[in-house]
């Protein structure tokens, strides 16, 4: 629909453009293609730099390495707490984005199916969430997590996670009413339970907007920082985000180790951005519903 | 639309852990900012006595209106420069401007970077030391500049790794809707032989305004919840000179970190996330107002 769309009313093809007209939009263009080199630019030093060795890095910190080496990333990965940051993080994005988009999907039918009572209440107050920053909530969270005995645990910060349901739940809200029932009442006839049509007819059709809201959810919580500082401060369950920080901190002694860490960070979010680019573009801007 | 009890087996999991995860935090935190409590032992009821130590203390009160001052003024250049500047490249974008998506695609890649790798770049570039920009200038026989430790140039980096970071998501935002608009408007206006200008101002501008209200009002909360990125840059004391300190950071400090009398106070930062979101409901509702009044009637 969407690509349809920009096909039909192409605003620049269609038109005849003025000398000058053209000439803005050129020169528009060429000011954003040099401003996206910045990015460019930063990546490939980065990549660079983690392929040299710290006498290398230290005399020679923009250009092309003397000679490739890994050293760098043998002294990230060699110790293997890297390797548990990596791991950390994996945990807490995979299960955190499954448990939220499950729950906010089950949530959304039963607002968008079902007639009840607070209906309309239930809808607005699963939508603070979106309207509150974090940092509001981040003490009694602390608190919580503290009595429960989650704190510095992954679970703790992976329910925090799931609970974080107030965007992708309302995406829902608005696929599932563009459903027709009458797929779910036939299965219903055929005595399946409600619960069961859910998971078996009304989930694989929403599969792409699942996919798309996972992405956004997943990108979120890989990137976090503010929450895994605060409610994991442990050092061993310390996510990549955190490793980076403290990288940072100490940049001058571990340069090479933390462009070699940097770039291992990078590595999953850039794949899945080249990848998956419009899905992730669709899914912020809530498109994934229009199909 | 079904009338049975079925739909609590939809609704009951996501209700229970947003219920502990999300809106109890909520009450609790409106609730400690009455208290002393410092994490430990007794609760302690003591009226509005934290906001009085925060409007009055000698030495907290400048801290903490310092901070917010830095985040009325990040909201301002959030407002001023930001927000026009997505406005203006999802318009470019949307004009189908020479290479328009491979800019789509260059604009909004930093923004599934992580705020703490942003910072890393920032290092890269900045550090007075080893970072290249000082090591460029050196080359050019220009004088080199202590940038993230300058509190002339402090703030104005931060607003520009912003805008290289932060624009992805609402130049998407502000071009999904131009996409959204009829196509037969779109239509009507190029048969009537309007000019670029004119389409512009009369069509494109008043349409998406709705959809931009709600946009600047994320923005603006989000503005008044910064976080990451100072405190990354400029240290848990915001900075030289607390130029890159934030509400958020007053509060983490003050909290989790060494408060006012040298010990973590639960109560006494509870009432500094209360302040903080009064602020920020006060500038949503303001900024509703105005953006309101700028509405177009149809």
């Amino acid at each position: 629909m969407s690509k349809n769309k920009s096909a039909d009313f192409t605003t620049g093809n269609g038109e005849v453009l003025s000398t000058s007209g053209k000439l803005i939009r050129w020169i528009c263009s060429i000011v954003l293609i040099i401003y996206s080199f910045i990015t460019i630019f930063v990546l490939a030093i980065t990549v660079m730099d983690s392929l040299k060795t710290q006498t290398d890095l230290v005399t020679n910190f923009v250009g092309l390495p003397k000679a490739v080496s890994f050293s760098s990333y043998a002294a990230v990965l060699g110790g293997g707490e890297f390797l548990r940051y990596f791991k950390n993080s994996v945990i807490l994005t995979v299960c955190g984005t499954a448990g939220c988009i499950i729950l906010s999907a089950m949530a959304a039918y039963g607002i968008a199916r079902y007639k009840f009572k607070g209906k309309s209440f239930l809808t607005g107050y699963f939508m603070i969430g979106m309207m509150v920053p974090v940092q509001v909530s981040i003490l009694p969270l602390f608190i919580i997590l503290r009595n429960l005995g989650l704190l510095n645990k992954l679970l703790g910060l992976i329910l925090v996670y799931i609970s974080g349901i107030s965007m992708s739940c309302l995406i829902f809200q608005k696929f599932f009413r563009t459903i027709p029932t009458a797929l779910e009442e036939s299965a219903r006839l055929d005595g399946c339970h409600d619960l069961t049509v859910f998971f078996k007819i009304i989930l694989p059709i929403t599969k792409p907007v699942i996919f798309t809201m996972a992405l956004i959810t997943a990108i979120g919580e890989w990137n976090d920082f503010y929450m895994p500082m605060v409610l994991l401060g442990n050092k061993n369950v310390t996510t990549l985000t955190l490793a980076i920080y403290r990288y940072i901190g100490q940049f001058t002694r571990y340069m090479s180790e933390s462009m070699a860490a940097v770039v291992i960070t990078l590595i999953p979010i850039i794949a899945i951005y080249f990848a998956f680019s419009s899905q992730i573009v669709e899914g912020l801007t809530g498109g994934a519903v229009k199909g | 639309m079904k009338k049975n009890r079925n739909y609590l087996f939809f609704i009951t999991p996501a209700f229970i852990l947003y219920t502990i995860f999300v809106a109890l935090p909520i009450v609790i935190v409106m609730f400690l900012g009455f208290t002393d409590w410092s994490g430990m032992g007794e609760i302690h009821l003591v009226g509005i006595k934290n906001f009085v130590t925060i409007f009055t203390d000698k030495r907290f009160a400048p801290e903490f209106f310092n901070a917010l001052k830095n985040n009325l003024k990040y909201l301002l250049c959030v407002w001023l420069i930001i927000t026009p500047f997505q406005y203006l490249v999802a318009y470019l974008l949307f004009i189908k401007i020479p290479a328009h998506k491979y800019i789509k695609f260059m604009v909004f890649l930093p923004y599934v970077i992580s705020t703490t790798i942003v910072s890393f770049f920032a290092t890269l570039i900045f550090n007075p030391n080893i970072g290249f920009l000082n090591n460029f200038l050196g080359k050019i026989g220009m004088a080199s500049g202590a940038w993230f430790g300058d509190p002339k140039w402090a703030f104005k980096l931060l607003i520009l790794l912003i805008l290289w970071q932060g624009s992805g998501s609402g130049i998407m935002i502000f071009y999904s809707n131009f996409m959204d608009i009829s196509s037969d408007v779109m239509e009507a206006s190029r048969i009537d032989g309007c000019t670029e200008w004119q389409r512009f101002l009369h069509i494109l501008l008043p349409l998406s305004l709705p959809s931009c209200a709600s946009n600047i009002t994320m923005s603006t909360i989000w503005a008044l919840a910064i976080f990451d990125m100072p405190f990354i840059l400029g240290g848990i004391n915001g900075g030289i000179n607390g130029t890159l300190d934030f509400a958020n950071l007053v509060f983490y400090r003050y909290t989790f970190g060494s408060g006012l009398n040298g010990k973590s106070d639960l109560g006494f930062g509870a009432a500094i996330v209360l302040i903080m979101f009064i602020v920020m409901m006060a500038v949503t509702l303001l900024q509703n107002k105005l953006l309101s009044k700028f509405e177009y009637d149809n």
